[in-house]
């Protein structure tokens, strides 16, 4: 699904390179939901940006959903953010001079879908995470939880494989930061892999595999899959 | 282009900024249209024919000092003299330079007595040799012959029997007749002085450019005896220069008690006269060029503004799937619609000041074209300014959506 082998990334300004990935190796395997952790300045950030195809890389091989992503065109690299990628943001992101239907609409009009198809597209993703009622509001009217709502809805309207959010649940209160959770959970239950960057333990635990990146490189995989895995196929026997 | 819905609506949030530079651009189109229409209306009211050959005509002037200054007899042989040289055509004695500001009108009856329409018209007193020294043309009936050539003194106030008017002229004293048909009528000047119409010139302008009757002259057949007299003198074509020169030391040479002073072309008095036209024709032209630019600037500035605002929107519209060119097209199409928006407001505001123009100072009404010619311009420039912002917008790269805060 999502195949990185030996990724780096190195910044360079006029006084210091930063080697921001180093040999950066991580499968991801369809369905998965990956929480991704790790000390500040490691180098998360910079992973998520390249899954995402939001930055290039400098040496490795990367391939999304079986593609090389090496040497694709700017244009390209748009179209495939557009087709198979939602990205989730700390800061939410939302455009603030449209309304949450607008809002929303930005990826599928990317997209070239036709306006009744977008309008579908839009209600229903605003339903599934319950403002489909707030459709005209502006997101200043909304709080944090219900603006990262709004983003939530947006990455999914376009249905993309992956839906990668770092630290979704960085500006939020526990209690709104659960309600977020819960809906990344459910909708990588329905079958969008999910790769989370955060600094919240807990929240971590929640997720099938954790990696915990130091220093630009994978460091640690831990594997809370059992737990979830059990309840999962218990939930489809039953 | 399926973004401009969210554009507009977007727009409407942001009023002020896009209408202030909605309301620039009006002004800018108000002004320009309105500036190069007045440009143009001087370049016509410029291109008017005198009715003369300007190139190869020039004037001077002579002044009796001495005691024993005789006028009557020194212009006869300043004017034989004058003809001889080689390479002059004609020239005449004239009271009056036309375009030159400084002359004298009449008015002019179709009937004896005080009623009836007066029409004014510029009188130029020349002798026989006036009509080929000026090079207009006798489009209908006589030249004047060399016996009905008379002196006129300084406080005379009987007027000759015969006159010679430009077909403007005779358009007026009778509109309903063609030029060529009042030959033999009989106009009246001072009240009811008879003259008689021997002939049709086809042009020639007054000495006052912005005359509204500047096409209306009337040649009548005399030289005067003022003491100070002006002759007019037509070259082979270009030999202006240096019979200017000869024509002044020639008379010079006569030792005829007098003074020539002011040796002038009509080139030279053509451009003094519109000084004043070009001069505004410049104001105007830097007004609308540095208008332009600045309403540009304008442009450039607000989309710069825009661009800088709006860095984390753009990365993030990056993120989400735009494309470069979508990303310049958000913000030539925004640019579009305020640009669209402003002309709509500056093709009333335009409409506006020229009737107002037209109105308060008598100018000609706006041609329409103008209009259109003026909106494509400035949508172009419009677009032009945005260019520069739009694709260092298209630059960003999508990573500012998570690498800001
Ligand atoms: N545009 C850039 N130019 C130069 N250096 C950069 C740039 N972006 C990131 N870096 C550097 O790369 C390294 C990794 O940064 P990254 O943002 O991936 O860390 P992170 O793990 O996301 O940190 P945090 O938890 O604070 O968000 C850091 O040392 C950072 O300073
Ligand atoms: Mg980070």
């Amino acid at each position: 699904m999502l195949k990185m082998n030996n990724i780096s990334k190195v910044f360079r300004t006029d006084v210091v390179e930063t080697h921001a990935l180093r040999d950066f190796t991580l499968h991801v395997e369809e369905g998965d939901f990956v929480a991704v952790t790790g000390p500040s300045g490691s180098g998360k950030t910079t992973f998520l940006n390249v899954a995402g195809l939001l930055e290039t890389f400098d040496d490795g091989d990367y391939l999304l959903d079986g593609q090389s992503v090496k040497g694709l065109s700017d244009s390209q690299l748009a179209r495939l953010r557009n087709e198979k990628i939602g990205f989730i943001f700390q800061s939410f992101n939302l455009l603030p001079d449209l309304n949450l239907f607008d809002n929303v609409d930005v990826p599928l009009r990317y997209r070239r879908f036709n306006a009744a198809e977008r309008k579908r597209r839009i209600e229903e993703a605003l339903e599934v995470v319950g403002l489909a009622s707030r459709m005209r509001h502006l997101p200043s009217q909304l709080s944090g939880g219900q603006q990262q709502r709004v983003a939530i809805a947006r990455a999914l309207a376009g249905q993309p494989r992956f839906l990668l959010a770092d630290e979704p649940t960085g500006n939020l209160d526990t209690q709104m930061a659960n309600s977020v959770m819960d809906l990344l959970e459910q909708i990588n239950k329905e079958g969008t892999t999910v790769v989370m960057v955060t600094h919240d333990p807990l929240l971590a635990q929640r997720a099938q595999r954790n990696i915990f990146v130091r220093d630009g490189r994978v460091s640690e995989v831990t594997s809370n899959a059992d737990a979830s895995e059990l309840l999962h196929k218990t939930a489809q026997v039953g | 282009m399926n973004q401009i819905g969210p554009i507009f609506r977007a727009l409407l949030r942001n009023k002020v900024g896009a209408f202030l530079l909605a309301l620039q651009i009006a002004l800018t189109m108000t002004i320009i249209v309105n500036a190069i229409h007045m440009i143009e209306n001087r370049s016509s009211l410029m291109a008017r024919p005198s009715g003369l050959d300007e190139a190869n005509q020039f004037y001077l002037t002579s002044s009796g000092y001495r005691d024993d200054f005789n006028e009557q007899l020194v212009i006869e042989q300043d004017l034989r003299l004058l003809r001889q040289l080689p390479g002059v055509i004609n020239a005449t004695q004239i009271n009056a330079i036309p375009l030159s500001g400084g002359g004298w009108s009449m008015g002019l009856r179709t009937a004896p007595g005080q009623d009836g329409l007066n029409t004014g018209v510029a009188i130029y007193f020349v002798d026989e040799n006036g009509i080929e020294a000026l090079d207009v043309e006798l489009i209908a009936g006589n030249n004047f012959s060399t016996s009905e050539i008379s002196y006129r003194e300084a406080n005379a106030v009987e007027w000759p029997q015969n006159a010679i008017i430009t077909a403007a002229t005779a358009k007026e004293l009778f509109p309903d007749l063609e030029p060529a048909q009042t030959v033999g009528k009989t106009g009246y000047i001072s009240g009811d002085e008879p003259l008689t119409i021997i002939g049709i010139i086809d042009q020639l302008q007054a000495p006052w450019n912005g005359w509204s009757g500047v096409e209306r002259v009337m040649l009548v057949p005399q030289r005067t005896l003022f003491g100070s007299s002006r002759y007019f003198i037509r070259t082979e074509p270009g030999q202006r220069d240096r019979i200017m020169k000869e024509a002044e030391e020639l008379l010079l040479r006569q030792d005829a008690g007098r003074l020539v002073r002011n040796v002038r072309t009509m080139t030279e008095t053509r451009e003094d006269s519109y000084r004043g036209h070009q001069a505004l024709q410049t104001v105007l032209w830097i007004t609308v060029v540095l208008l332009t630019i600045i309403t540009a600037l304008g442009i450039v500035g607000m989309v710069t503004f825009n661009v800088n605002r709006r860095r984390k929107q753009i990365g993030t519209r990056r993120a989400l799937g735009a494309s470069r060119g979508d990303i310049m097209g958000y913000f030539m199409i925004e640019n579009f619609m305020v640009t669209s928006f402003g002309l709509l407001l500056g093709l009333g505001s335009s409409i506006a000041l020229n009737i107002w123009l037209v109105d308060a100072f008598n100018l000609p009404r706006i041609g329409w074209h103008y209009l259109p010619i003026a909106m494509v311009i400035l949508w172009l420039l419009g677009q032009l300014a945005v260019f520069g912002p739009a694709r260092r917008a298209a630059g960003i790269s999508p990573a500012l959506a998570t690498r800001t805060t």
